[in-house]
C-alpha cells in the first residue's frame, strides 16, 4: 500500500490570466461552465480558445432545460444564464459527462471546437484532485476531520489521507472517478448511483460532502 | 418551554377507528399516520415514533444533503410525534385527529419542528408580556377535473371551477363553485374551525377563505386543517385544489398574514395619533428582517414569480399606512383593529414558520427598538432605484443569502433551523435546475408535477 500524507501543489507554469465573469445569483450551469473555463485558464489549456476575441457560443444540456451563454470579448469571457441572442456557435452537451456533445454543434464549428477543447480541461491526478478538494472544503461545518482517498493502482492499493482528527470519511474508486469527484468535473451523487464510487462514513457525512463537492463543481 | 396540553375528554364511548396524528414538515406538507385507539392510548403521552426523514426529505422524496445534520439526527434515527390533546377532534365518524409536534428521546423539542419554533416565539412575547393575536387569508385555486385527470394532465389546461369570468368578489358563480365552497365551511363548522369570509379571488378559479384571528398556535392548526379540508372536499366532489404559488402564469396566491399585539387586554398596535410606539418598533423588526424572512414564507422555486410589480405581492422593503402596494401595511387608529398585514407569504408558505419569523421579526423590533424607515405614501411597485427603498429578495438563492446572514432571525429562531432551512433551499434550487426546471418559463412543469399538489 502506498500512503501519501500530502499531495504537491498543481503547478502555475503555463497557466494564463483569464479574466472569466458570471452574472450575479448565477444558475448552477453557469457556475460549472466558469469554474471549468477557469481551471482550463489554470492549466494553460486550450489558451487559444480561451483568448478568443469575439463571439458567442450557446451551451445547453441535453436532457434538462439548463443553458447558458458564454460571450468572448477583449477583456475577457462573460458567462450568463439561458440563450437570449442568436449565438455564433450552439453546443449540446452532457453536463454530468464533463461536457461530451452529445449532437454535432452548430454554427461557427471553429468556435465550437474551442469551446469544447475549453470545457475539457485535463483532470489533475486523483492524489493531487483530493488535495486541492480538501484545501477548498475542510472549513466547511460538520466536514470529517480526515478525508481517505483509496484506490487501486499499479502496485496495488493506493490511499491518501488528509487531516487530521477522530472522525473521517472514505472514498474509493479508480483514479479518474476520484480524479473527478474531487475536482468537480464529476457530480458525487452521480457517480454514487452509478455505483463507481465508494464511500463510509455516516449519512450527515454524506449530506456534507454532497455540499462540499457543491463547492469544488460550482463555486471554486 | 412548558408541556403541551395532554389531557383531554375521554374518547366517545363509541370510539373511533382511528385516530390520525398530525403535524406539518418544514414545507408545510399535513404528515401523519393513522393509528388505531389502542396505540393511541398507550403512545400519547410517550409519543409516536416518526423517522427523522420527516424533516429531510424533500418534496420529491430525495432524501435533502448538502450540510451537516443537527446531532439529534443519526441514521434514519426515530424522532416523537407527541399530541396536543387540546386539539383532538372528531374529524369524521370513525377518525379523529389530532395534532402534534416533534419530541426527541430526551424529552427535549426537536428545535427545527415548525410548530414548536412558533411556540417559541409565542413564549418569548409572552415574556415581555404581550400576546399576539394574528388571522391568516388562505388562497387557493380550484378546478373542475379530479386530481386523477389533472395528473394525467400534467397539472395543465386545467378549468377553472365556476369559470373563466370575473374576478375578486363576483357573486355571480356557477352552482359548482358554490357547491363547493358552502361544502367546505359546512366541514368547517363540523370541525370547530370559526371561518369568517369566502369569496373568489383575482385569478380565474381563485378562492380565499379568512380564518377567525386567534392565538398564533390554533390558527396556525386551523390554517392546516382547512386546507387538509378544502382538498378533501375537492377530492370527494371530483375537483382538485391546489395552494401553489402560481399554479397557473396568471395571478399568484397569496398568504397574508394580520397581526395586532395585547397587552393587558389592550391592543398595543393602537394610538389615537396613528402608530404606537410598539407598532412602531414592530414595524421596524419586520423590515430589518423581511430580507431574511424572505426565505421562509417563500419557500420555493415558484414562489418568486408572484414578485411581479403592480400584481398584488410587495416587491420593495417599504410600509405604509392603509397602503397595500407595500410590505407592511399598517391600520391605524381603531383600538380593536389597529394592526399590521405582513403581505409577502405566498399560499406555498408553511404558515407555523411564516407566523415564527413575523413573530421573531417583531419580537427583534421590541427588544432592539428598531426605528423603522419613513413610510412609503406613494405606490411601492415600479419604484426606480435611487429612492432609498431596496427591492425584495427575488430568488431562493437571494433570500436563503439574508436569512443566513439576519442576526435576529438567527438568534431567535436559531442556528439550527436556519442553517437547516438554507441547506434545504440550495437543494431545492439545484433540484430545480439539474433535474428539469425551467428557469426561462413562465412556469416550467417541473414545478406544476412539484408544487400543485404538495405542500
Amino acid at each position: 500500500m502506498t500512503e501519501t500524507m500530502t499531495a504537491p501543489t498543481p503547478t502555475a507554469a503555463g497557466a494564463a490570466d483569464v479574466d472569466v465573469r458570471i452574472e450575479d445569483d448565477a444558475s448552477p450551469i453557469v457556475r460549472m461552465i466558469g469554474r471549468t473555463l477557469r481551471d482550463s485558464a489554470r492549466a494553460g489549456h486550450a489558451l487559444d480558445a480561451l483568448h478568443t476575441s469575439s463571439g458567442t457560443v450557446a451551451i445547453r444540456s441535453h436532457d434538462t432545460p439548463q443553458a447558458a451563454t458564454i460571450s468572448f470579448g477583449d477583456n475577457g469571457i462573460d458567462v450568463s444564464s439561458g440563450v437570449r441572442i442568436e449565438p455564433d456557435a450552439a453546443i449540446t452537451v452532457d453536463l454530468n459527462a464533463r461536457f461530451a456533445p452529445t449532437e454535432d454543434p452548430s454554427g461557427d464549428a471553429d468556435l465550437a471546437r474551442g469551446v469544447l477543447r475549453a470545457l475539457t480541461p485535463p483532470l489533475p491526478g486523483w492524489r493531487e484532485a483530493a488535495q486541492q478538494f480538501w484545501d477548498a472544503t475542510r472549513s466547511i461545518a460538520g466536514i470529517p476531520d480526515v478525508l481517505i482517498a483509496v484506490t487501486e493502482g499499479p502496485d496495488g492499493v493506493e490511499q491518501i489521507v488528509l487531516g487530521d482528527g477522530a472522525t473521517q470519511y472514505l472514498m474509493a474508486s479508480d483514479p479518474d472517478t476520484l480524479a473527478g469527484v474531487f475536482s468537480g468535473a464529476d457530480d458525487l451523487i452521480a457517480v454514487l448511483f452509478s455505483g463507481a464510487l465508494g464511500i463510509q462514513g455516516t449519512l450527515s457525512q454524506l449530506s456534507v460532502m454532497t455540499g462540499a463537492s457543491w463547492k469544488v463543481r460550482y463555486d471554486a | 418551554m412548558p408541556e403541551l396540553t395532554t389531557t383531554s375528554a375521554p374518547l366517545r364511548d363509541s370510539g373511533p377507528r382511528a385516530v390520525r396524528l398530525e403535524a406539518t414538515n418544514h414545507e408545510g406538507c399535513f404528515l401523519g399516520k393513522n393509528v388505531s385507539p389502542k396505540k393511541f392510548a398507550a403512545g400519547k403521552d410517550a409519543g409516536f415514533a416518526f423517522a427523522d426523514l420527516l424533516f429531510g426529505l424533500d418534496l420529491g422524496n430525495l432524501p435533502v444533503f448538502g450540510s451537516a445534520f443537527p446531532a439529534w439526527r443519526g441514521h434514519l434515527d426515530d424522532v416523537y410525534f407527541r399530541p396536543d390533546m387540546s386539539t383532538l377532534i372528531e374529524w369524521k365518524p370513525g377518525l379523529d385527529s389530532v395534532i402534534g409536534d416533534y419530541w426527541l428521546k430526551d424529552g427535549t423539542p426537536v428545535p427545527i419542528c415548525p410548530r414548536n419554533l412558533l411556540r417559541q416565539m409565542v413564549e418569548r412575547l409572552a415574556a415581555h408580556g404581550f400576546t399576539a393575536t394574528v388571522a391568516v387569508e388562505i388562497e387557493a385555486a380550484v378546478f373542475e377535473e379530479s386530481i386523477h385527470e389533472a395528473r394525467a394532465r400534467g397539472y395543465r389546461n386545467l378549468s377553472p371551477l365556476g369559470g373563466n369570468a370575473g374576478t375578486a368578489y363576483h357573486l355571480a358563480k356557477s352552482a359548482d363553485w358554490i357547491d363547493y365552497m358552502n361544502a367546505v365551511a359546512d366541514r368547517l363548522d363540523e370541525v370547530g374551525i370559526e371561518w369568517e369570509a369566502f369569496s373568489d379571488e383575482d385569478a380565474a378559479g381563485q378562492v380565499e377563505i379568512n380564518l377567525a384571528p386567534g392565538d398564533p398556535i390554533k390558527v396556525g392548526d386551523a390554517w392546516a386543517r382547512t386546507r387538509q379540508i378544502m382538498r378533501e372536499v375537492a377530492f370527494e366532489r371530483g375537483h382538485c385544489v391546489t395552494f401553489m404559488a402560481k399554479p397557473t402564469a396568471g395571478y399568484g396566491q397569496a398568504s397574508h398574514i394580520n397581526l395586532s399585539l395585547q397587552r393587558d387586554g389592550d391592543n398595543a398596535f393602537y394610538a389615537e395619533d396613528g402608530p404606537s410606539e410598539t407598532m412602531l418598533h414592530a414595524i421596524g423588526g419586520l423590515l430589518a428582517t423581511i430580507e431574511g424572512n424572505t426565505s421562509i414564507v417563500l419557500p420555493q422555486i415558484t414562489s418568486y414569480r408572484r414578485l411581479v410589480d403592480l400584481s398584488g405581492p410587495p416587491v420593495t422593503i417599504s410600509w405604509g399606512i392603509s397602503n397595500k402596494t407595500t410590505a407592511v401595511r399598517a391600520v391605524c387608529g381603531h383600538p380593536k383593529y389597529s394592526r399590521l398585514e405582513y403581505r409577502l407569504p405566498g399560499a406555498d408558505a408553511n404558515l407555523y414558520l411564516a407566523l415564527a419569523g413575523v413573530l421573531a421579526g417583531v419580537i427583534g423590533g421590541m427588544e432592539q427598538k428598531i426605528d423603522p424607515p419613513e413610510q412609503v405614501t406613494d405606490m411601492a411597485w415600479c419604484m426606480p432605484p435611487g429612492l432609498g427603498i431596496e427591492r425584495i429578495p427575488d430568488s431562493i438563492t437571494k433570500a436563503a443569502a439574508a436569512l443566513d446572514a439576519d442576526p435576529i432571525l438567527r438568534e431567535l429562531l436559531g442556528d439550527e433551523f436556519v442553517d437547516c432551512w438554507i441547506a434545504s433551499r440550495k437543494w431545492e434550487w439545484m433540484q430545480f435546475h439539474t433535474a428539469g426546471g425551467d428557469p426561462f418559463a413562465e412556469l416550467s412543469e417541473w414545478e406544476s408535477a412539484r408544487y400543485f399538489e404538495l405542500p
